[in-house]
This record gives structure tokens, C-alpha cells and sequence, in this order.
């Protein structure tokens, strides 16, 4: 009975072990959405995704209750700075993606008018194709 | 004690006359980027020579951009709080949008003045912008999908169309050049910067100039 009992409690950790490390263990920090001027419509957000898992995860699409979000990708080459819509961005395990001014943001756009009160926050719903919804609330500051 | 004195004078004569070689060597002037040109500015049509006197740092953009534009202003505003105030006196930040029929004269001076209140948004007809963005070998694109071939040293912002779930007041996006024109007194162009550059190497040219 004992023996069946430690090869139970094996087997659910061997379990346990195995679903880690075939999971994504992604953690979001830093997140931000620039305060625009009042009369704009659009503005940034900036953050990093760390991948501390084993295996790789794909960002599908982000959104917000603050307006439309996409995501980008500003791209200096030979003097020329591109601009790219990305579809999906996969993070690599042990890897981490940053958005930051001039490189991957996330662009907000047709943004809600309450964004410019004084400590105003936003919530942004990232989707994972492994991890699946990450919801998170962010500062909106200058 | 004459001579002493005219000796003087000569080094000095001589120091300055060297002085501004290094400093056209340092700054030359870009021929062909640049010059005369009217827009509306705080609801008036004004013509640019009105800034004569006055060293001019000016860019590309427009309101509905999300990163490289408030990016921009920001760098301005940095780089104009590292001038003296007499030093601001002298310099004037333009910001020329390329998407006019968004934005107005007073949506655009409410946009700039978000960053900085002596800062002025410059807007006109389509006309009057294409003739800007040409007179500054500039470039412009409106829903771009692709890079446009350009000269090495002019900056550019290339934006993929948006969706078409996006309700249609945001709907245009817009490619344009990135690069900062710094203009002296006298309305030449003397060096394309860009928000990369140093604040403290930018003001450092920015005083050469007021100081020609």
C-alpha cells in the first residue's frame, strides 16, 4: 500500500515537472502607456515580456480598454527608420521582448478621453497562443 | 606700447578669422535642403524668412503618430530646456505636420504645446506642405506599405496600413522623414540630427550658430 502510495506521489510530480517543461512561464514587467497631449488620439506603451519557461510562446494581439492597440516595430536601417505592423511576436525560452521607444511599442489608437485625468490607469490584455489571456494594469504617465 | 597693442589686435583679428573657418568646416552649409516657404501657424499664414535671426530646429510629423513623433517632441523639449532662456530667445522648434487636413492650426498648437508652450506646430494646404517637404528634400507617404527609395542621410518612418476595423478619423498613417534640420540665422540648413544625437551636442550647434 505504501508502495503504491510513493509511486502515486512519483507520478504526480513527474507529472507536475513535465507540464513545466512544456509550459511557458512568461512575467510582464514594467508596463506603461505614455500620457499623450490632451488632443491626441494616439499614443504608446512600453513594458517587457520575459520567457523563464522552457519552451517558446507567441504574443497573438493585445488590447485595451483604452483604445485600439497594435503592435509595432520601428526599425532604423542605412539612415531609414521603418515602421512594421507585426501580426504575432514569438518569445523564446529564457529570452524577453522589449518594447521600447524607437524599436517593438505597442501603438494605441481612437484612445478614450478619461486617459488624461490624473492617475489614470489602463488595462491591456495580452494573448498567448500557450499561456493564453495575461491581463495586466498599467500607469498611464508622461 | 603701440605696437604691443596692434599685435594684439592682429592675433585676435587673426584667432577670429580662423575661428569661423573651423566653424563652416564644422557646420557647412547643406545647399539645396531648405528654404523659403509659408504655412499657417497659430491660425496665421506666415512665411518662414520670418524666422530670420533666429537659429531653427525643424521636423516632420503629425498628430495620429504614436511613437517617433511625441518621441521627437520630447527630445525637443529636452533640448530646448538645456538652452538659457536668452539662448530660447534666439532659437525657435518647428514641427510641420504631414497630414494637414487632420490636423487644424489649433488642434496642432494644442499637440505641440503639450511639450512646450514656445513650440510651434506649422500646418497649411497640401500644396503648401508638398512644397515644404520638397524644398527639405523630405519625404512623405500616406498609408505606405513599403520603403521608398531616398538619399542615405534623410530619415524616414514607414508605417504598414492599419486595419480596417480602425474607425476612419484615425485611419491614416503615415510615412515621413525623421531627420532634425538644424537652420541658421540666415535660413541655410547646416546639419541633419536626429533624436540620437546627444541633447548637450545638439545645443553645443545649436550656439555656434546663434553665436555666427
Amino acid at each position: 500500500m505504501n508502495n503504491i502510495k510513493k509511486n502515486y506521489i512519483l507520478f504526480v510530480i513527474l507529472l507536475i515537472s513535465s507540464c513545466a517543461a512544456t509550459t511557458p512561464q512568461l512575467q510582464l514587467d514594467g508596463f506603461w502607456v505614455v500620457k499623450p497631449p490632451i488632443v491626441a488620439r494616439s499614443t504608446a506603451g512600453y513594458g517587457t515580456i520575459r520567457n523563464t519557461g522552457k519552451v517558446a510562446d507567441t504574443l497573438l494581439k493585445v488590447s485595451s480598454d483604452i483604445g485600439f492597440v497594435m503592435m509595432h516595430k520601428t526599425e532604423m536601417n542605412s539612415g531609414m527608420a521603418g515602421m512594421m505592423h507585426m501580426s504575432k511576436m514569438v518569445i523564446e525560452p529564457g529570452s524577453e521582448l522589449v518594447f521600447e521607444p524607437m524599436s517593438y511599442h505597442l501603438m494605441f489608437s481612437d484612445m478614450a478621453e478619461h486617459i488624461h485625468q490624473e492617475g489614470e490607469t489602463a488595462t491591456l490584455i495580452f494573448e498567448f497562443e500557450k499561456s493564453g489571456i495575461i491581463k495586466v494594469t498599467v500607469p498611464i504617465k508622461p | 606700447m603701440v605696437g604691443v597693442i596692434m599685435l594684439n589686435r592682429i592675433v585676435l583679428i587673426s584667432l577670429l578669422f580662423f575661428y569661423n573657418i573651423v566653424l563652416a568646416e564644422t557646420l557647412p552649409v547643406l545647399s539645396g535642403v531648405g528654404g523659403n516657404f509659408s504655412a499657417i501657424a497659430n491660425g496665421k499664414e506666415i512665411e518662414f524668412s520670418h524666422f530670420k535671426g533666429k537659429v531653427v530646429v525643424l521636423s516632420f510629423g503629425y498628430t495620429n503618430c504614436a511613437d517617433i513623433c511625441p518621441l521627437t517632441l520630447g527630445y525637443y523639449k529636452r533640448l530646448y530646456n538645456e538652452l538659457s532662456a536668452e539662448e530660447q530667445q534666439a532659437t525657435k522648434m518647428l514641427f510641420i505636420t504631414v497630414d494637414p487636413e487632420y490636423d487644424t492650426s489649433t488642434h496642432l498648437t494644442e499637440f505641440v504645446s503639450h511639450f512646450n508652450k514656445d513650440f510651434i506646430g506649422m500646418t497649411g494646404t497640401r500644396a503648401q506642405i508638398d512644397t515644404i517637404v520638397s524644398l527639405f528634400k523630405a519625404e512623405y507617404n500616406k498609408l505606405s506599405v513599403e520603403a521608398v527609395d531616398t538619399d542615405e542621410i534623410i530619415r524616414r518612418v514607414i508605417q504598414k496600413k492599419i486595419p480596417d476595423n480602425v474607425s476612419k478619423d484615425t485611419a491614416y498613417v503615415y510615412s515621413h522623414t525623421v531627420s532634425l534640420y538644424l537652420i541658421d540665422k540666415d535660413g541655410d540648413t547646416r546639419a541633419l540630427l536626429y533624436t540620437g544625437t546627444p541633447i548637450a551636442e545638439f545645443a553645443d550647434k545649436i550656439r555656434i550658430l546663434i553665436n555666427e
